[in-house]
Order: C-alpha cells, then sequence, then structure tokens
C-alpha cells in the first residue's frame, strides 16, 4: 500500500508542475551551491598543490625575518644572510643536498622597441636541477659566468614570447634597468615551458643570470634576500629543517631573524587555508539549504489547508492517520529529493563551468554530493513532518465540510 | 444490524454555545431494512448519520454495529470500519477532482490494501453496476451531476459494505434523476445491503419500508411504511 500512498502524492505533486518547481528551487540552488562551492575549493587545492610539487621535490625555504623597529610600527627586513652560508650549511647539513641562494628583483627588460616589466633572479646552475627546469635552446649559467660575474641572462619561455617573438633571441643583447641602474647583458638561453605557482611565483616569466653579477653590479649588496635548500629524501625533509635552523640559530643567534619553511609544511598551509574556505562557503551555501526546507514547510501547509476536504474524503473512505501523514511526509520528502537530484545537476554544471573559465581540474567529490543530497532529504522530513502531521490530526466532519 | 441506545451528541460540550444536536436518541435496525431519515433543517439528522457512519463518536450513549460496541473503539479501528463495513454518500458528491471516476472509485479499495488488478476490476464492476462502465477515464468536472452521485455510490460499494449511508443523496439533484438514484438504492436494498438515507422528499421516504422523523435532536416517531 505504501506504493499507492508514493503514486498518491507523486500526482499531487504533478498536479501542480509551476508551484512544485518552486517550492523545489530553495532546495535545488542550496545542493548545486554546496556541491559548486566545495568542486570550486578542491579544484583550486589541486592546481596549488600541482603548481607547488611541480617545483620541484623536498624544497625547503629559508627567508629573512622582520625586525620590528623601536615604535613597533616600522619594520626592516634583516640582513643576515651572505654568499658564504650557502656553502656552509651545504657543507654541514648531512641531510641537505644543495643550497641556492635566493635573489631576486623587478626592473624592465629591454630588448629594441620592446619593454617588459620582469623579475631577474640571481642564481646559479644548480637551480636547474633544484627546479626539474632546464633550458630548450642554449645553455643555463655555468660554474666560469658564476666566477667571472659575466653580464649574461637566461630568458624565460614567456618573456621570450614578448620580447623577440619572431627572432632566435641567443647571442642578441638585452638591457636591464633596475633601480636606475641599466645593465647590458647577452642572452646565452631560453629555458622550457614549466608552469608553477606559490612563493617563487611563474617560472616562465622570469630571466635569470648569475648571482655574482646580481650582487655585485645590479643590487650592489653583500648580502642575499633568502635560501632555497634541498633535502636529500623526503624521509629527512624534516631533519633537514631542523639542521639549517640549528645551524642558522647560531649563526644569526637570534630565532626571529629568519623564517623556514620545508615545501611540505607549505603545502600543509595552503591545504589548510583552502580547507577551511572551502568549509566555511558550503557551510554558508548549506543555511540556504535550511532557507529551502523553510520553502518546503510554507507550500506543505498551505498545500494542506487547501486540500483539508481531500483529506475529509480520504479519512471518510478509511484512511487511517498514518496513511494520510505517509502521503504529505513523501510529498515533502519528494520534494526535496527531486530538488535535491536537480540541485546535484546544477552544482555539477556550475563547478564545469567555473573550471573551465578557471582552468582549474573539474572535481566533484562523492562526499559533498552524498552529504548534500542526505541533507536535503532530511530537511524534506523535518520541515515535512510538521504539516503532514497537522493533515493527519483532521478530524474528518470537520475536513469534509471544509469548503 | 445495527442498534443505538441513548445516543447524544453535544457540540462544544460545556461551554456556553453548547449544542445539544442529539438528545437520548434509540433504535434497532435490522439487516437488509431500508430506513428513511426525515426532520427539519438543524433537526440532527447529519449528525445521527455521522455517529452510525463512524465518522464521529458520541458525547454519551452505545452504538452496536453487528453486537460490537463501537463507541469503544479507537481512531485506527474506526478508520477500518468506515473502509470495509460501510459505505457512505454525501449530498455534495465529495469526489477527489483531479482524479479519474475510476481512480475515485478505487480510493477505498487502496486503503482496504487490495492489489491493482483487483482493484481495477472491482472498481470496473460496480461503475458497471451504476452503468457508468463506459465512463471509466473522465473526470468529475466531466461529467452530470446525477452521474457524479453514480460514481459516489459505485465508491460507497467498492468494499462490498453491508451497510450504505446516505445523507441526503438526492438533495442536489433534479427529480428524475433524484428517481434514478433512488432505484440504485432499491436495487441494492435487494441486493440485500442495508439502507439508511437522510431525505427532506415525502416521496422518496415513502419509499423506504420505514422512516425515523427527528425533531430538535430527538426520535419522535418511528414510522412503518405500509
Ligand atoms: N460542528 C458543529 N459545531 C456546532 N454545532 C453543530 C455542528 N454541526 C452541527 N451543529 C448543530 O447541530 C444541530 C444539528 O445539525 P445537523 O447538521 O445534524 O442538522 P440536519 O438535520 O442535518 O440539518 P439539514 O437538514 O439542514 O442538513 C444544528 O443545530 C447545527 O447547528
Ligand atoms: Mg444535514
Amino acid at each position: 500500500m505504501i506504493f499507492e500512498i508514493i503514486i498518491i502524492a507523486l500526482n499531487s505533486l504533478k498536479a501542480n508542475k509551476l508551484r512544485t518547481f518552486l517550492s523545489m528551487l530553495g532546495i535545488i540552488i542550496g545542493v548545486g551551491a554546496v556541491i559548486a562551492i566545495v568542486s570550486i575549493g578542491t579544484g583550486t587545492q589541486q592546481r596549488i598543490t600541482a603548481r607547488i610539487s611541480n617545483l620541484g621535490s623536498n624544497l625547503i625555504n629559508i627567508r629573512r625575518g622582520y625586525r620590528w623597529g623601536r615604535s613597533g610600527v616600522s619594520s626592516t627586513a634583516t640582513n643576515v644572510f651572505t654568499l658564504e652560508m650557502a656553502e656552509y650549511i651545504e657543507k654541514s647539513c648531512p641531510d641537505v643536498k644543495v643550497v641556492l641562494p635566493n635573489n631576486q628583483g623587478s626592473g624592465l627588460l629591454i630588448k629594441g622597441e620592446n619593454n617588459i616589466q620582469a623579475t631577474v633572479v640571481g642564481t646559479e646552475a644548480a637551480y636547474q636541477e633544484i627546479y626539474d627546469y632546464y633550458p630548450r635552446q642554449g645553455k643555463f649559467i655555468g660554474p666560469d659566468d658564476l666566477k667571472e660575474a659575466n653580464n649574461i641572462i637566461v630568458l624565460g619561455s614567456e618573456l621570450v614570447n614578448e620580447l623577440s617573438p619572431d627572432s632566435n633571441p641567443l647571442g642578441k643583447s638585452i638591457k636591464f634597468n633596475y633601480q636606475n641602474r641599466t645593465l647590458l647583458f647577452t642572452v646565452v638561453g631560453v629555458m622550457e615551458d614549466k608552469s608553477t605557482g606559490g612563493p617563487v611565483g611563474d617560472l616562465n616569466s622570469q630571466a635569470y643570470i648569475p648571482s655574482t653579477t646580481y650582487m655585485n653590479k645590479l643590487a650592489n649588496s653583500n648580502y642575499v634576500s633568502g635560501f632555497t635548500a634541498q633535502a636529500r629524501s623526503s624521509e629527512v625533509a624534516s631533519e633537514a629543517v631542523d639542521q639549517i635552523e640549528y645551524f642558522l640559530i647560531k649563526a644569526i643567534g637570534d630565532k626571529d631573524g629568519f623564517h623556514i619553511m620545508s615545501q611540505d609544511q607549505i603545502l600543509d598551509t595552503i591545504n589548510d587555508v583552502t580547507n577551511s574556505m572551502t568549509l566555511m562557503l558550503g557551510g554558508i551555501a548549506a543555511i540556504s539549504l535550511l532557507v529551502g526546507g523553510i520553502g518546503i514547510m510554507n507550500i506543505m501547509l498551505v498545500s494542506v489547508t487547501e486540500r483539508t476536504k481531500e483529506v475529509g474524503i480520504r479519512k471518510a473512505l478509511g484512511a487511517k492517520k498514518k496513511d494520510i501523514l505517509t502521503q504529505f511526509l513523501i510529498e515533502s520528502l519528494a520534494l526535496s529529493g527531486i530538488g535535491g537530484v536537480l540541485g546535484i545537476g546544477l552544482g555539477y554544471i556550475g563547478a564545469y563551468l567555473i573550471a573551465q573559465f578557471a582552468g582549474w581540474p573539474f572535481v566533484v567529490s562523492n562526499l559533498s554530493v552524498i552529504v548534500a543530497f542526505s541533507f536535503s532529504l532530511l530537511i524534506g522530513i523535518f520541515f515535512g513532518i510538521y504539516p503532514a502531521m497537522k493533515a493527519a490530526a483532521l478530524d474528518p466532519v470537520d475536513a469534509l465540510s471544509y469548503e | 444490524m445495527l442498534a443505538v441506545k441513548d445516543l447524544s451528541k453535544v457540540y462544544n460540550d460545556g461551554k456556553e454555545i453548547a449544542v445539544k444536536a442529539l438528545k437520548e436518541v434509540s433504535f434497532t435496525i435490522e439487516d437488509g431494512e431500508m430506513v428513511a431519515i426525515m426532520g427539519p433543517s438543524g433537526s440532527g439528522k447529519s449528525t445521527l448519520m455521522h455517529l452510525i457512519g463512524c465518522l464521529d463518536q458520541p458525547t454519551s450513549g452505545e452504538y452496536l454495529l453487528d453486537n460490537e460496541d463501537v463507541s469503544l473503539a479507537n481512531e485506527k479501528q474506526l478508520a477500518v470500519i468506515r473502509n470495509k463495513r460501510i459505505g457512505f454518500v454525501f449530498q455534495q458528491f465529495n469526489l477527489l477532482p483531479r482524479r479519474s471516476i475510476l481512480h475515485n472509485v478505487e480510493v477505498p479499495l487502496i486503503y482496504a490494501g487490495v492489489g491493482r488488478k483487483e482493484r481495477r476490476v472491482k472498481a470496473k464492476d460496480v461503475l458497471e453496476k451504476v452503468g457508468l462502465g463506459h465512463r471509466l477515464d473522465h473526470y468529475p468536472n466531466e461529467i452530470s451531476g446525477g452521474q457524479k452521485q453514480r460514481v459516489a455510490i459505485a465508491r460507497a460499494l467498492a468494499n462490498n459494505p453491508s451497510l450504505i449511508l446516505a445523507d441526503e443523496p438526492t438533495g442536489n439533484l433534479d427529480s428524475e434523476t433524484e428517481n434514478e438514484i433512488i432505484d440504485i438504492f432499491h436495487d441494492l436494498n435487494e441486493q440485500g445491503h442495508t439502507i439508511v438515507l437522510v431525505t427532506h422528499s415525502k416521496k422518496v421516504g415513502h419509499s423506504a419500508k420505514r422512516i425515523l422523523h427527528l425533531l430538535d435532536g430527538e426520535l419522535v416517531e418511528d414510522e412503518v411504511v405500509a
């Protein structure tokens, strides 16, 4: 008989299609929003993770700390890192494979009539290995270039597209204007394409020069802004971090003078942030599900009042309280259930379109679909039970005489 | 057999606006009888019909249906009695407007738990009995008042109850249609159904074998028609 009652309930919904659709709208949008938002969160996270992992493996990032000024308002980056430190760390920390000084500055690259704002990185040969990033044309910075502080430059692939799209850039001269200083470089290489993100930025739109050239001729400074180290393996990554930290505390004597973070820690931090963002936004979307439930309750109450006579007739013909209760409960459950299914469709479409538009992977987590759908069913029961009980409790004679 | 003893119904009991709609009414109706209930408007006819139809419960008194004290039954048991043992026909027809005629007649069978196929067959059967076998897929708004009342009678017959109650079944019909409907009740009575019907029409009343006269909630005359 439950089957018959389901048919009766579905027929009532079919009889009033527009109203049925409108009362489901809240649930449709709610479920859709939850699924789309969770998908966007996962998509962003996967993209960031992929880009950071793409950088290279087991990297450790070491940055300068900040010292607060006397007033507590201004702060200055501490100049503590020297080129020699990189060598010391490499030698004295057994789990560290290689240490690379980081120097970079932003200025104008000029070639003939073309110019572009770009970041120039002062580095050395190990950069290639650490980032698994090699020239597709020409060569990278060699040991001699470093020793002699040569004026050579290697361009990221994106820069070549901008500066000399047609001709071969190798051997050509290029000017770099940095803080009112202009230096002439010879292009010796062009790097391959590599999409990355996170703390190092987009490798493709950077240019690379020897770190000695950077320090002596461009920045005129004996200090570097940080180091990138690589641990020997992922198993010893945290030991490597500890060793570097131990060394730096001894060398600088101040734990606040620097920041050290492994790639895993960076990933963890980013994942933490995106997870809590996703959770928060998903929660807000879930509130709209609740509002949708109130919409269903509202329409069900109207429906019960409108159909008082029908309830009276059914009771006179032998319907039990339970039968009426089931009929109306199934109606609200069907509203929220069908709304939930349509919402899942909407969520998929929304998430797909956004992923296409933003260019990140399209992922819909099964968990978000299951949670959103079950939640909508629960809402159907929760907000449907009161109107259904109201209908079931109607007195047959009163209900029959209702006009 | 149905028997009521000192049956009373007070609306809004205990309040200032209390109405004594039925005052200690007693009578017995044997199986196979056809009884008319008559009386002026407000005399308590519908109230009495609701009580013997198990749609409502008395304030005091006894109601025995087939020797079973119905005034002690709970809501669920009353629903089963309404479903299986009593067929109710209303003045306002009370069909479900959005459902086909066939479905309307199937409703009591659904609540009786009769399976789909058997239900179809039974519903068609009773509709043929009232002469509407050719209108199964029509909707109530597509047929005349007399036909609606035939559907309602078919619906009352669906579970083949021994007792058929009709509250002014011809109140909304012209006299020609009235005759047709009353003929159906006579046929049913001949087939063994006990019939109790409320009417304002002397003609209809006298076509029954017995008339109960109500006045101000009291049974004033139990007339046997010659
Ligand atoms: N639900 C109710 N609440 C209060 N009073 C009621 C209710 N139903 C009926 N009454 C009163 O009870 C009395 C009997 O009403 P009932 O409907 O039984 O009369 P009736 O004989 O069927 O009249 P009619 O011929 O007009 O249908 C009337 O005075 C009526 O006003
Ligand atoms: Mg009446």
